[in-house]
């Protein structure tokens, strides 16, 4: 150690030695605590909310890389592992399977919705953030609430603005996977009530989706029965 | 004076030459006759007689030290001709001056004593230091020399009597001269003394040393009866004792730095010693630290008034007649005294401590004497024979005009006609015009370039598949260029610095055998993201990124009350030697590791204060070490009650935005705040005592755990920030070995994290700076002779455990059981890492008889000088819990990304072994081989390795050196290998260069070589590389030439 500034008037070295070690002794008996049964709560058994009424933790819950559904303390998945799906384990749980437990219609809406921006604030994916703008409609279709239709809204609309290429995987014909493009599904939902059977989030005419897409800088040009599988969404240049 | 605060390396340097060279030429008889040197007293005064003719010193204290070296630098292991130029070279122009003795701390062969005696007529004093800086008594290092240890002195007796039979008839010895100021050291503990009242303490100690020089003289004699014996005390301090203790010696030898008169010191010396008086240091230096400029003619007339008055007090001029002249301090300034391990090719300005005497710069309550400023002659740049340029200033010229006459043939009217008749003015401006070429030639201008180098390569690489698919046209060729510009600059005294420029040519593509400095310039593609006017995100290619930049920058300010260092990218070190018990400044020393990542660490400021701000330092910038958070750091040394304490408070004011590597996570900003205290406690038992409080801004952060199966979710608490470190050594002295003995523990709550354990001795032990353990430590090194043996002990255990991964589930009635994954460091507050659960063994053996080049010293590869020393260790660590999950940075998403799983339960172990040889002073090997089991630092996937490595280094004639490595399924060379657990199942590399200048420094001399490099692959080797199996190995071959100027 370089020179030390040296106060002669000081206590004797006993004196601030046996000062030192109290002091040390208590950090250390402080600091090594561990941590008993009786610390903490036992989150074993969470009851999912089956109410739908949703109060939106920040202005921008459920959209983009907005994260603020991870401390909102009504959000049931805020510490659960929202498991994506893994090649290298493909039979793994997934978030899939979660959602397949929670209970279908209204009395899961809320919970699905927690789930998906859950899953959407830990990895920012086009799939996630299409999925939290179908439970937000879903939530709409049960409880009418505007505020809620404006953020789903904004969260369908994310989808194109923040992954517009992205695409999420469907099953179909005895297993077999195929892809489908998210803008579509965008505005398949917001378009045709078949889509969801959910409550139209822009009433009045489809037509009006049409100039709302136009709004966002957007192009849909719609699918046509009986598949409805060659709707077409392209980005408006200039 | 000069060496009053060496450390025991220069100790054991000392000590180690001497038996070296005591074993080596005790046997060995004289080349020629000596020369009988005595004393001669009458009524006129003291002579001392060299064959019977009188010989009035006229000496200069000397050494060859070259810019950049250190205390450690060995001459005599150069070669026989380098040896004799750097020996032509300085005693050509001592003899021209008209020296005709030096004194010299390091011990000058036998041999070469002749030759400086036959080629140059200059005779040399024999001077052991005899435990001045410590010793090594019964096998153990010891700093402090306890005088009053009746081992201590049979030892040192031992080893000074051998030092005598071996230099007795060499020719060219003048006298032996015991100790260096060795009544200023007296330092050793001991309670018998220390329950003596404070006034008799050293005096009680001195008259252990004082017998001792009693004894040896006495001996000596006996061995040595044609020279005489002197010792080298500090001033006259003790007189009255060495009067009493001494009384076979026969020349006082004394170290005075009176200023410009030796005042009453001839009278004393006359009336309670009646003995000759010889100077073996005395001078002045040469810098005016109250002006801070260089002072050629304040040294010069010092010197010329000190000499002048020592020719008076000769024999025969009708004084005291004692004075049988003396040895100026020094021949050349030494630039390595100011820190002593760093800045060494810088000359400071550093005054370390006072003296009234000199009044040409003295001001009350500053430091006026600057240690590296000394010699009579300044330390130049090498010359064309790699000799160290030396240029004499006016003291030089004054001295050799001082001693044309001899005080014995003239009497004191002539002298004072002689000194009267010394054209100052003249030599003044000689010795400017002198130092006026120096600076034009090489510094203290505004800005001026000091060097630099060219870098010339051309690769040739290629890989399985595309050679055996397209034969010679599957090997890829290109050639790169770089250049760096070196420049100093010292716009005022109190301000130098350096700087480099790097400009890139080509950049040859090398990777990915090899990634090198230089990567910014290879083509880079940027993604341009959609905005208002672009709605689609592009891809663009730039290929002429950043071909010019400022590689590194050092400035610094020297003032009256604080010394300001700015640094951008040049090496620091830590502080663990300076109280920060915890780590939290990391060193940063690697240089070229950080060049493959065009990292640009360490940045910051540093200021330390000095005078009424002594002990206070301030650190801060963007990246005060390598990977660290843009922080401040405040540290307070201070001493309280006979106990040092060290207070450190370092707080993160940003986040680092990048990763330090490829893909090393970043880390939190957080805080924290340490107090440590040191003290010796008994005898040789020393205490460290140390508490943290870190990362507060965590409380009430949530984390969940698993308890007896079921989840909790916690919360961090202010007692998980807080954290105790103590460790007690203690010597060992047993009648089988010597040695030391330490227990420690590290206890920290959960958030409680600091920085790296200092390891010393080659340890593997696996330290973490995380908190949420509970640790303890406990080593014992045993010392037989040239042998250490050094088992330690690690027990480690978690506060709380790493998470498993259980998946949520949703049960009947929408019940939720939320399941756990492993934590990271960026979701969670803290996760189990390499604080893991620990039960760790380790023995390592150390063979080394050259204690003066310490085996774990940083730069032991360079410095070590054994005929061959070597090490063995064992490693055994069962870490029986799972990890958390670590983290690396993910570059395209510029954060941190999880590995998802931890590290399983496991238990690793390592053997390894270190050996140099150094056969002939022409040869040098230097083999590292490791065997090993162990685990990633990151990813699980692909399980423990179990890996092989050889690695060697040949220097052969100073001139061709020979580098490679093979290793057996061991990670590649990059941090990120072992990150991602990406092993080969061969690795080869073999280097062979020619040094093409005089320098024979691998970091300094123009080099020319060529590197050959193979990997094969397998399923663990990188995707893109081994190719489905497609692809077998790569290899490259890579021709260089640096040219250094």
């Amino acid at each position: 150690m370089s020179e030390k500034n040296t106060h002669g008037a000081g206590p004797a070295r006993p004196a601030s030695l046996v000062a030192l070690l109290l002091g040390c002794a208590m950090l250390g008996a402080t600091g090594c605590d561990g941590r008993s049964a009786n610390d903490g709560t036992n989150i074993n058994q969470i009851l999912l909310p089956s109410d739908t009424l949703l109060n939106l933790a920040c202005a921008e819950v459920g959209i983009g890389p907005e994260t603020c559904v991870l401390a909102d303390p009504e959000n049931p998945f805020a510490t659960v592992p929202v498991p994506e799906f893994d090649v290298n384990n493909p039979e793994g749980e997934t978030k899939f399977d979660l959602a397949d437990d929670i209970p279908a219609g209204p009395t899961g809406a809320k919970a699905r919705f927690y789930l998906w921006a859950t899953a959407l604030a830990r990895r920012p994916s086009g799939e996630n953030q299409w999925l939290t703008a179908r439970a937000l409609h879903e939530l709409y279709d049960a409880n009418s609430d505007p505020l809620i239709r404006d953020q789903a809204l904004k969260a369908y609309r994310s989808v194109l603005d923040n992954f517009f290429g992205s695409v999420t995987f469907f099953e179909c014909c005895g297993g077999v996977s195929f892809p489908g493009t998210l803008n579509e599904r965008v505005a398949d939902d917001l378009y045709r009530t078949e889509a969801t059977g959910y409550e139209r989030l822009v009433p009045g005419d489809p037509v009006n989706v049409l100039s709302l897409f136009g709004e966002w800088g957007y192009t849909y040009r719609p699918a046509n029965p009986p598949n409805y599988d060659d709707g077409l969404v392209t980005i408006n240049r200039g | 004076m000069a060496h009053a605060n060496l450390p025991k390396s220069l100790g054991r340097v000392v000590g180690a030459i001497v038996l070296v060279l005591a074993a080596t030429f005790a046997l060995a008889g004289p080349a020629q006759a000596s020369a009988v040197v005595t004393t001669y007293k009458d009524d006129n005064g003291w002579q001392l007689r060299v064959n019977g003719e009188p010989f009035y010193v006229k000496g200069v204290v000397w050494s060859y030290t070259p810019r950049g070296e250190n205390y450690t630098f060995n001459l005599w292991g150069e070669s026989d001709e380098h040896i004799r130029n750097v020996l032509d070279y300085d005693f050509g122009l001592l003899r021209e001056a008209g020296v005709n003795a030096i004194r010299s701390f390091a011990m000058i062969p036998p041999k070469w004593v002749t030759y400086i005696y036959q080629e140059h007529g200059i005779m040399t004093v024999i001077n052991p230091l005899m435990g001045r800086y410590g010793a090594t008594i019964g096998g153990k290092w010891v700093p402090f020399t306890d005088y009053s240890d009746e081992l201590t002195r049979a030892t040192l007796k031992a080893e000074t009597l051998a030092i005598v039979q071996a230099y007795k008839d060499v020719p060219g010895v003048l006298m032996f001269a015991l100790g260096n100021e060795s009544n200023y050291g007296l330092s050793w503990s001991s309670f018998e003394i220390e329950n003596l009242p404070e006034g008799e303490q050293n005096t009680a100690k001195a008259r252990y040393l004082y017998s001792l020089f009693n004894e040896v003289i006495v001996a000596g004699k006996k061995i040595a009866p044609n020279h005489p014996f002197s010792i080298v005390n500090g001033d006259i301090q003790y007189i009255d004792l060495i009067a009493e203790l001494v009384p076979e010696l026969d020349v006082l030898g004394s170290n005075v730095y009176r200023g410009r008169s030796f005042t009453d010191l001839w009278a004393q010396v006359d009336e309670k010693l009646d003995l000759p008086v010889l100077y073996f240091e005395f001078g002045s230096d040469a810098y005016n630290a109250r002006e801070d400029r260089e002072d050629q003619l304040a040294q010069a007339s010092y010197l010329k008034d000190q000499w002048q008055e020592m020719y008076h007090k000769a024999y025969g001029n009708d004084e005291e007649g004692n004075a049988i002249g003396g040895f100026v301090f020094e021949w050349r300034d030494e630039w390595w005294k100011y820190l002593q391990e760093e800045r060494l090719d810088i000359h400071d300005t550093n005054a370390s401590w006072s003296n009234q005497a000199y009044q040409f710069d003295w001001v009350a309550g500053q430091n006026n004497m600057n240690e590296e400023w000394f010699g009579i002659a300044a330390l130049g740049l090498p010359n064309a024979d790699g000799v160290s340029a030396a240029r004499p200033r006016m003291a030089y010229d004054v001295l050799a005009a001082i001693w044309e006459i001899d005080p014995y043939a003239y009497k004191k009217e002539a002298i004072n006609q002689h000194f009267a008749g010394i054209n100052m003015d003249f030599l003044e401006l000689k010795g400017e015009v002198r130092a006026l070429r120096e600076s034009t030639d090489e510094s203290r201008k505004t800005l001026h370039f000091t060097g630099g180098e060219l870098r010339l390569e051309m690769v040739m690489k290629g890989e399985e598949q595309a050679i055996t698919e397209s034969g010679e046209n599957g090997v890829e060729f290109s050639d790169g260029q770089m250049v760096f510009l070196d420049f100093g600059f010292a716009p005022t005294e109190r301000i130098d610095g350096q700087f480099s420029v790097n400009i890139l040519g080509n950049v040859a593509d090398t990777e990915p055998l090899e990634i090198q400095y230089g990567r910014r310039g290879l083509p880079f593609e940027v993604v341009i993201a959609p905005d208002g006017n672009v709605r689609l995100a592009r891809a663009e290619t730039l290929t002429d990124r950043e071909r010019v930049e400022i590689y590194d920058f050092n400035a610094t300010y020297e003032g009256d009350r604080v010394d300001i260092e700015a640094f951008y990218h040049t090496p620091r070190y830590h502080w663990k030697y300076e109280g920060d018990f915890f780590g939290l400044i990391r060193e940063t020393t690697d240089i070229q590791g950080m060049d493959i990542w065009n990292a640009k660490a360490p940045s910051g400021v540093e200021m330390r204060g000095k005078g009424a701000l002594d002990g206070l330092t301030f650190l801060f910038g963007p990246e005060v070490y390598w990977g660290a958070n843009p922080k401040w750091v405040l540290k307070y040394d201070f001493d309280l009650g006979g106990v040092e304490y060290t207070f450190i408070h370092s707080e993160d004011v940003a986040r680092l935005d990048d990763s330090a590597t490829a893909t090393q996570a970043t880390e939190r900003q957080s805080r924290q705040t340490t107090i440590y205290a040191a003290t010796d406690v008994a005898d040789g038992v020393k205490l460290e005592l140390g508490g943290i409080i870190s990362a507060t801004e965590k409380v009430d952060d949530q984390f969940d755990r698993i308890e007896g199966g079921n989840v909790i979710l916690d919360e961090v608490e202010l007692r998980d920030t807080l954290g105790f470190k103590g460790r007690l050594s203690f010597d060992v002295d047993t009648a089988l070995f010597g040695g030391m003995a330490y227990v420690a523990t590290n206890i920290g709550g959960l958030v409680a994290d600091g920085g790296d354990t200092l390891r010393e001795f080659g340890t593997r032990l696996p330290y973490s700076a995380f908190g949420n353990k509970e640790e303890y430590e406990a080593g014992l090194m045993m010392t037989f002779g040239d042998y250490t043996l050094f088992p330690r002990f690690l027990y480690r255990t978690n506060l709380v455990d790493a998470n498993p991964s259980i998946p949520a589930e949703i049960g009947p009635g929408g019940v939720l059981f939320p399941g756990l994954t492993p934590r990271n460091r960026d979701d969670d507050p803290f996760a189990v890492l390499d604080n893991r659960e620990a039960r760790a063994a380790e023995i390592i053996l150390t063979y080394d008889p050259t204690g003066a080049t310490p085996f774990y010293a940083w730069d032991n590869d360079m410095r070590e000088d054994a005929g061959f020393a070597y090490n063995i260790g064992a490693n055994y660590t069962r870490y029986p819990t799972f990890t958390d999950t670590y983290q690396f940075f993910f570059d395209e998403g510029g954060t941190n990304a999880p590995f998802g799983a931890g590290l399983p339960a496991e238990d690793v172990w390592m053997l390894s072994s270190r050996m140099v040889f150094n056969p002939n002073v022409n040869a040098r090997y230097i083999v590292n081989a490791m065997a090993g089991f162990d685990q990633s630092t990151g990813d699980p996937t692909g399980g423990t390795r179990r890996f092989y490595e050889l690695d060697g280094k040949m220097v052969f004639n100073q001139r061709h050196v020979l580098e490679a490595y093979f290793k057996k399924d061991a990670w590649g060379p990059y941090d990120f290998h072992r990150q991602f657990n990406i092993t080969y199942p061969e690795q080869l590399m073999i280097d062979y260069s020619i040094l093409l200048d005089h320098q024979r420094d691998q970091l300094r001399s123009t080099q020319i070589g060529l590197r050959g490099l193979y990997r094969s692959l397998d399923e663990n080797s990188p995707d893109n590389e081994f190719l489905d199996g497609d692809n077998d190995y790569l290899a490259q071959l890579h021709f260089y030439l640096i040219f250094r100027f």
